[in-house]
C-alpha cells in the first residue's frame, strides 16, 4: 500500500508532464535552427524548400483532419498543395469539441511524423520500449523524485537502444535504408508551419508558442479539466499499482527524442547542401558521390575481410570521408580557409622598381 | 532550349517564335513510378534469397523465387491498373515476368540455381531500358509557343504535328504536386472541336435470375454516364513545361490578344464608319467634278516625293488637288441646303399654328 503524502498528491503526476514539456522545448529549438538553415538554401534550392514545405502543410492538415474525425466534426473540404492546406469540418461544433481539433492541429505535427517513425521502429524490430524501474527507487516509485527517474530511465533506455539501431544501421538493408530515408523526409516536414517567402510572413517558433498560449488562454478552464483528468488517472493507477500514467509521458518523450534526431539528420543534410553550394563547377557533387561510393566500398572490404564492426565501421568511414572530400574541395576550389593573403602581387610594379634602390623589410611593406 | 527540329520555312508569314518548350525530365513520374518499383522490387528480392534471415526458405526453389518475384509484379501491375484504369500497366509486367521465364528457360538457368542473382539484375536493366525509352519519348516532344499559334510536334517514329490557333481555343491548366515542387504543369488548349477533352464513363449493371432449376430467366438491367473533362495525350497537350506559371500567362495573354474582346469589336464598328463616310465623299467629289467637268484627283503626290528622274505626267495645281476644301465646300453647300430647308419647315409649322 501506498503512502499517501503531499509529494504523491500533487507534485507526482506534474513530474512526467515536465519531462515531456523540456523534450518538447528541445524539439522546437531545434526546428527553429531547421528553418534558419532551410531559409539561408532558399535561393539556390526552391524545390527542396517548397518539397519541405508541402511535407510540412501534409502532417498539419492530417492532424487538423484527425482533429475534427476525433471530434465528431466531419470533414467536408481538404484541399493540400505545397504553400497551402485547408479543411474544412461538415458541421462546425464549438465548446471542447473545437478546442480538441485546434489542440491536434497546434500539437500534432510536432509529434505524428514522429509517430510514424516508431512504429517503422517496432516493425525494424529495435528495442528498448519497455518501462524499467530502477531498484534504488522501490518504494518511493510515486513520489515526484521516483516518477521522473522512472521518465527518465524509460528515455535513456529508449535512446540506448534507439542510437545503437541508427550507429549499426546496415544501408543494405531495404527495411534500414528505407527508415532512414523516412528519418530524413520526415524530420524535415516536423515543423507545424512553414517557411514564409517573404521575410514579414516568415512563421517562427514563437509564432507556433503564441498559437498554442492562445489556445491555452481560449478556455482555461479545458487545460484544468486536463489537468484533473491527469490527476485522477494518476491515482486510479497508484490504486492497481501500474506504472500506465508514466508510460504514456514516455512515449510521448520517445517521440521527441525520435524527432529530435531526424531533424539534426535533416540538419545535417542541409548543411552539406549549404556548404557544396560554395565549391565551384562539377566538383560540388564529388561529396554526394562519396557518400554511397565509400560505403559500397567498405562493405565490400568487410565482406571479404569480416568484422563485428562491419556496419558502424563502414558509416564512419562514409561519414569521414565526405567530411574530408568536401574539406578539400572546399580548401582547393575555394578561398574559404585563406587566412592569409599573398602580399607580393599588391606591392605592384613600384616596389619591383625600387627594389633595387632601397631596401624593403621583407615583414613590412609599407 | 530543345532542339529546334521545326524548319523555318515551315513557319508562317510574319510568325515569330515565343517560346520552344519540352517536357520536365520529372514530367512523365507516373511511366517513372513503373521502373523505380521494378527496381526496388527486385533489389528487395535480391536481398530476401541472398543475404536476409529468410533466405533458408529459397534455397533450391528456383522457381519459388521466380513465382514470388512475378506474382507481386502482377499484383502491384493490377491494382495499379485498376486504380488508373489503364491495364497497359498490367500487360507491361506480365511481358516483363514472361521475358524472364523465357529467358531462364532458354538459358537453362533454372537448374543452374542462378535465379538469385539473375532476377535482381534483370529487374534493374529492364528498368534501366525502361527508364531510356521514357527518356527518348520525352525528348521526342516539342512545343513551340509562336505569336500566332500553338505548335505541338511529337513521335520519335510516327510524327506528329498539330497547329492550334488562339482564337479557337480555352486554356486549361493542371500541375501535380511534383509541379508544383520542380514549377512545372500541364497546359492543355481545348478546341472546340473537342481537342483536349476527354471522358470519364461510369456504368452500373445488374443481374437477375428467375425460376428453379430448370426455367432460366435471366433479366439485365444498366445504365451508364459520361461526363468530360480536360484531358488529353502528351502530344496534343502542353505536357510538364516549365516554368509553368510564366507559360501559362503568355499563352493566356496570346489567347486574349487573338479573340476580338467587346473594345476590339467598338474599335471595328467604328473604323467600319470612318470607312463608309470616306466613300461617301469620293461618290460626293466624283459629282462635283462631274459637274465642273474635271478629272477627280485619287492620288495627290507631292513635288517631293517624286523621283528626280521620273518627271509628273501631269502638273496640277495644288488649289484644285485640295481635297479637303472640296469636301469642305461641298458640307458647307449641304450644311446650307439643311439650314434653307429648316427654315422653310419652320415658316410653314409657323403658318399652320397661325390657321389654327
Amino acid at each position: 500500500m501506498v503512502d499517501y503524502s503531499i509529494d504523491i498528491v500533487i507534485f507526482a503526476p506534474l513530474a512526467p508532464i515536465l519531462g515531456v514539456l523540456l523534450f518538447w522545448f528541445i524539439q522546437l529549438l531545434f526546428i527553429q535552427s531547421e528553418k534558419y538553415l532551410l531559409e539561408k538554401i532558399r535561393p539556390k534550392h526552391e524545390p527542396l524548400c517548397r518539397f519541405t514545405n508541402f511535407l510540412g502543410i501534409l502532417f498539419q492538415t492530417i492532424c487538423h483532419a484527425l482533429g475534427y474525425t476525433i471530434t465528431k466534426s466531419g470533414i467536408s473540404d481538404f484541399f493540400i498543395s505545397v504553400d497551402y492546406g485547408r479543411v474544412s469540418p461538415k458541421k462546425e461544433r464549438t465548446g471542447i469539441f473545437q478546442w480538441i481539433a485546434n489542440a491536434f492541429l497546434f500539437i500534432g505535427p510536432f509529434f505524428i511524423p514522429a509517430f510514424l517513425l516508431l512504429i517503422s521502429l517496432i516493425f525494424l524490430k529495435v528495442e528498448g520500449f519497455e518501462l524499467l524501474i530502477p531498484s534504488h527507487i522501490i518504494g518511493s516509485e510515486y513520489s515526484f523524485g521516483g516518477q521522473i527517474t522512472i521518465f527518465g530511465t524509460s528515455l535513456y533506455n529508449f535512446s540506448e537502444k534507439f542510437f545503437g539501431f541508427l550507429s549499426n544501421i546496415d544501408l543494405l538493408h531495404p527495411g534500414h535504408f528505407g527508415f532512414l530515408l523516412l528519418l530524413i523526409f520526415l524530420g524535415m516536414g516536423i515543423r507545424p508551419s512553414y517557411i514564409g517567402e517573404k521575410k514579414h510572413e516568415k512563421i517562427d517558433m514563437l509564432y507556433d508558442l503564441k498559437n498554442i498560449w492562445l489556445l491555452i488562454s481560449f478556455k482555461p478552464l479545458y487545460i484544468i479539466i486536463l489537468f484533473i483528468m491527469a490527476y485522477l488517472f494518476f491515482h486510479l493507477t497508484i490504486l492497481i499499482n501500474q506504472f500506465w500514467y508514466v508510460e504514456l509521458f514516455s512515449i510521448f518523450g520517445w517521440l521527441s527524442i525520435i524527432s529530435i534526431t531526424a531533424i539534426i539528420i535533416a540538419d545535417i543534410l542541409i548543411i552539406l547542401i549549404k556548404t557544396t553550394d560554395e565549391i565551384p563547377g562539377k566538383s560540388r557533387f564529388l561529396p554526394y558521390i562519396t557518400v554511397p561510393s565509400s560505403y559500397i566500398i567498405m562493405r565490400i572490404f568487410f565482406f571479404y575481410f569480416p568484422s563485428d564492426f562491419t556496419n558502424i565501421a563502414s558509416l564512419l568511414i562514409m561519414i569521414l570521408s565526405t567530411i574530408i572530400v568536401t574539406f578539400l574541395l572546399l580548401k582547393y576550389k575555394t578561398k574559404k580557409f585563406n587566412t592569409k593573403t599573398d602580399m607580393k602581387p599588391l606591392r605592384g610594379k613600384d616596389a619591383k622598381e625600387k627594389k633595387g634602390k632601397r631596401r624593403i623589410s621583407k615583414k613590412r611593406t609599407y | 532550349m530543345p532542339k529546334k527540329k521545326k524548319e523555318k520555312e515551315e513557319f508562317l508569314k510574319n510568325e515569330l517564335i515565343e517560346k520552344s518548350l519540352s517536357p520536365h525530365p520529372l514530367s512523365f513520374m507516373k511511366l517513372q513510378s513503373l521502373c523505380l518499383f521494378l527496381i526496388i522490387w527486385g533489389v528487395i528480392i535480391g536481398w530476401l534469397v541472398n543475404f536476409s534471415e529468410y533466405k533458408t526458405l529459397f534455397i533450391g526453389n528456383e522457381w519459388f523465387i521466380l513465382l514470388a518475384w512475378g506474382l507481386v509484379l502482377l499484383l502491384v501491375g493490377v491494382i495499379t491498373s485498376l486504380i488508373l484504369i489503364r491495364w497497359t500497366i498490367f500487360f507491361l509486367y506480365l511481358a516483363v515476368f514472361v521475358g524472364a521465364i523465357a529467358l531462364m528457360l532458354w538459358q537453362n538457368w533454372l537448374n543452374k540455381d542462378a535465379a538469385p542473382v539473375f532476377i535482381p539484375f534483370f529487374s534493374v536493366a529492364v528498368s534501366i531500358i525502361g527508364f531510356l525509352i521514357i527518356e527518348v519519348y520525352r525528348r521526342s516532344h516539342q512545343y513551340i509557343i509562336t505569336n500566332l499559334r500553338i505548335i505541338l510536334l511529337s513521335g520519335f517514329i510516327t510524327k506528329t504535328e498539330l497547329s492550334i490557333r488562339y482564337d479557337k481555343i480555352t486554356v486549361f491548366g493542371k500541375q501535380s504536386v511534383l509541379g508544383q515542387i520542380f514549377n512545372f504543369g500541364t497546359i492543355i488548349p481545348i478546341t472546340p472541336s473537342g481537342l483536349g477533352l476527354g471522358s470519364d464513363q461510369t456504368l452500373a449493371a445488374g443481374g437477375l435470375m428467375l425460376g428453379g432449376k430448370r426455367a432460366k430467366l435471366l433479366g439485365l438491367a444498366g445504365g451508364g454516364k459520361e461526363v468530360q473533362t480536360p484531358r488529353s495525350r502528351s502530344s496534343f497537350e502542353l505536357h510538364g513545361v516549365h516554368p509553368y506559371r510564366e507559360i501559362k500567362n503568355l499563352i493566356e495573354k496570346l489567347v486574349q490578344e487573338s479573340v476580338p474582346t467587346a473594345y476590339h469589336q467598338e474599335q471595328v464598328a467604328f473604323q467600319k464608319q470612318q470607312v463608309d463616310l470616306q466613300k461617301q465623299m469620293r461618290d460626293l467629289l466624283k459629282v462635283q467634278t462631274k459637274e465642273t467637268g474635271k478629272k477627280p484627283i485619287s492620288n495627290a503626290v507631292s513635288s517631293d516625293e517624286l523621283d528626280e528622274d521620273e518627271e509628273p505626267e501631269e502638273v496640277i495645281e495644288p488649289e484644285e488637288n485640295d481635297v479637303q476644301k472640296q469636301m469642305k465646300e461641298l458640307l458647307k453647300k449641304q450644311s446650307e441646303l439643311r439650314e434653307t430647308e429648316k427654315i422653310k419647315e419652320e415658316f410653314e409649322e409657323e403658318d399652320v399654328k397661325e390657321k389654327s
